[in-house]
């Protein structure tokens, strides 16, 4: 579904991404995973169509990402960004709503299918009930939700996620994981949480010094010896945890 | 949880939910209120034109040409400009992701009114749309200008762009004051470009904004759902499926079209794209989808009524429609202002 093919990524000198090439699997969960500040932000937002790399191609449906039209991209590719921010007072149903967009003609309204999809879509990410709330009433989780729901609503086969659990409690992070599970969409996501990742992540793609250093199964990526390499941590593995050695 | 929708049922009622939800989610604009506005409009129209330093005699006003040549362009010019700067007040807060922002407030008004000060400087006044086209050239200058200074990454900061816009206007006046010390033979009419009046409003001024503030605000009409979306952030409508780039140029293009005719033909009269899509939001909600045409109708009726005032209330002598909707509308910002300041 989707092929990296030796993306790089500098600006200027500083080198952000350096030949990274991958397939990653169709309807399986990849958890992109690595240190702040190495680069998995831009590699999620070069396969969005929101970056172009400076080297290299990203293939959606085996076509360049850059040879689609917004429109064409958005019935692909639904992204889930790290900052959920809205100005103006849409209520969570509007917002929703816009998920709808690339499904729908100029001064046309919304259809009854494009209703019932939204109804769905916020009673799976459980913000039905907020569906008259203005962003100024939502904690900050709920938003989350929201912006999840409406990702979904774009009926996309391939879902990009940057960090949509971290401002969420350990019940919604569960809720969301396993949302994503029963989708069965192509996801990939970036996601902090080895554990998290270890349970519902099904491979993984490890970056490191702006490289990628591991792709495959994530319960063969995640050793004590790659995470000691990536983050500098010592760690081993306890009944299927990943338990740190502190001090 | 349970916030604002405790008279709906549970989802095993999911009918009566569909229907409460498609009638507190209108996104169109519903057609009883335009047709409502519409007629509001047109009967304030005709209360216009009966209106003013002459009185008319019953039946004699369709003879008159103080009614043909002065009222009825000046009527229909305030109609037009008003819906033109209230349409472009709520294309640019939702470009800029901004509600304190419109065409008057970062300057791009006043960028007009420098174009058109220097066409008739240079003699340009006889070409039909030679003060329009200068007009046109410092508008888009001048929002280009803003538009690159003031956004920092893909987010327009509030305070640099109100920043930008206050000294881009009053570097503006300083040039257009140093122009008028220049050319003392023709400060007159700079001086009322830089006031804003549809006193010397004609058919030709018609005629020329007609077609403009017709083209202009169908494009924005015409980009509704995707002026929504923008509020949303660049990045997020790009993902939604909205060619950002090209809709906000086009946008730009349209919007600072019509603020540089509107000027043009009638001067700076400002805060009117501020105060109304306010207004109308207050009361309609977000959705650009209504803002957009009720701000058309709602905007052409609130210029209208203030220029009706503006010439009736001190009559034989008029005030500039200019400060008659400053002193509505600058009061007002002020309050959004100090209502948003956590966010600034």
């Amino acid at each position: 579904m989707i092929q990296l093919r030796h993306i790089g990524m500098s600006y200027g000198e500083r080198v952000i991404l350096h030949d990274v090439s991958a397939t990653v699997a169709e309807g399986r969960i990849t958890a992109v995973m690595g240190p702040n500040g190495c680069g998995k932000t831009t590699l999620l937002r070069c396969i969005g169509g929101l970056l172009h790399p400076t080297e290299g191609q990203v293939l959606v449906a085996g076509r360049r990402v850059e040879d689609y039209s917004a429109r064409e991209l958005a019935q692909q590719v639904a992204f889930v960004r790290q900052q959920a921010q809205t100005d103006f007072e849409f209520s969570a149903f509007e917002t929703v709503l816009m998920g709808r967009n690339p499904y729908q003609r100029r001064l046309q309204n919304e259809s009854q299918e494009d209703w019932d999809i939204v109804e769905r879509c916020m009673k799976q990410t459980g913000t039905w009930e907020l569906r008259f709330a203005k962003p100024a009433q939502m904690s900050g989780g709920e938003l989350q939700r929201v912006m999840i729901a409406r990702a979904l609503a774009q009926e996309t086969p391939v879902l990009l996620m940057d960090e949509p659990v971290s401002n969420l409690d350990i019940a919604h992070q569960l809720d969301i994981m396993r949302l994503l599970r029963a989708a069965g969409k192509t996801t990939v996501i970036v996601i902090h949480d080895l554990n998290l990742a270890l349970r519902y992540c099904d491979e993984v793609l490890l970056l490191h010094d702006s490289g990628l250093l591991f792709h495959g199964p994530i319960a063969e990526g995640l050793t004590s010896d790659r995470i000691r390499t990536v983050y500098g941590v010592g760690s081993h593995l306890t009944d299927g945890q990943i338990v740190f050695d502190y001090c | 949880m349970n916030r604002g929708d405790g008279c709906h049922g549970m989802d095993g009622r999911s009918g009566d939910v569909h229907r409460s939800v498609h009638a507190a989610h209108k996104t169109h604009a519903n057609p009883w209120v335009l047709a409502g506005l519409t007629l509001l409009l047109l009967a304030a129209m005709a209360g216009s034109c009966l209106l003013g330093a002459v009185d008319f005699e019953r039946g004699e006003i369709f003879h008159s040409p103080i009614f043909w040549r002065l009222r009825l362009p000046r009527v229909l010019m305030s109609v037009l400009v008003g819906a033109v700067l209230s349409v472009c007040g709520a294309a640019y807060q939702s470009i800029f992701r901004n509600p304190l922002t419109d065409p008057y407030v970062l300057g791009v008004s006043s960028g007009a009114s420098l174009g058109a000060a220097v066409a008739i400087l240079l003699g340009m006044e006889a070409v039909l749309w030679g003060v329009g086209g200068m007009a046109l050239a410092a508008a888009l200058l001048t929002v280009l200008f803003i538009y690159r200074i003031a956004s920092i990454g893909n987010r327009m900061h509030t305070t640099t762009l109100l920043l930008t816009g206050v000294c881009l206007t009053l570097l503006i006046s300083a040039l257009i004051s140093f122009l008028m010390v220049l050319n003392q033979e023709k400060m007159d009419s700079i001086i009322f470009w830089t006031m804003g009046s549809f006193g010397s409003s004609s058919w030709t001024d018609v005629a020329v904004l007609a077609p403009v503030a017709v083209a202009g605000i169908g494009v924005v009409l015409w980009y509704g759902r995707d002026l929504n979306l923008l509020l949303a952030g660049s990045e997020a409508a790009r993902s939604m499926g909205v060619e950002v780039e090209k809709v906000k140029r086009v946008l730009l293009v349209a919007t600072t079209l019509m603020v540089a005719f509107a000027v043009s033909s009638c001067g700076v009269i400002g805060f009117v794209g501020l105060i109304v899509p306010h207004a109308v939001r207050l009361v309609a909600g977000p959705d650009n989808r209504r803002v957009v045409p009720y701000s058309m109708l709602v905007g052409a009726l609130f210029v209208l009524v203030c220029d009706t005032l503006a010439r009736y209330v001190l009559r034989p002598s008029e005030l500039p429609v200019g400060s008659l909707t400053s002193m509505v509308g600058a009061p007002l910002f002020i309050y959004l202002l100090y209502k948003n300041k956590k966010e600034i």
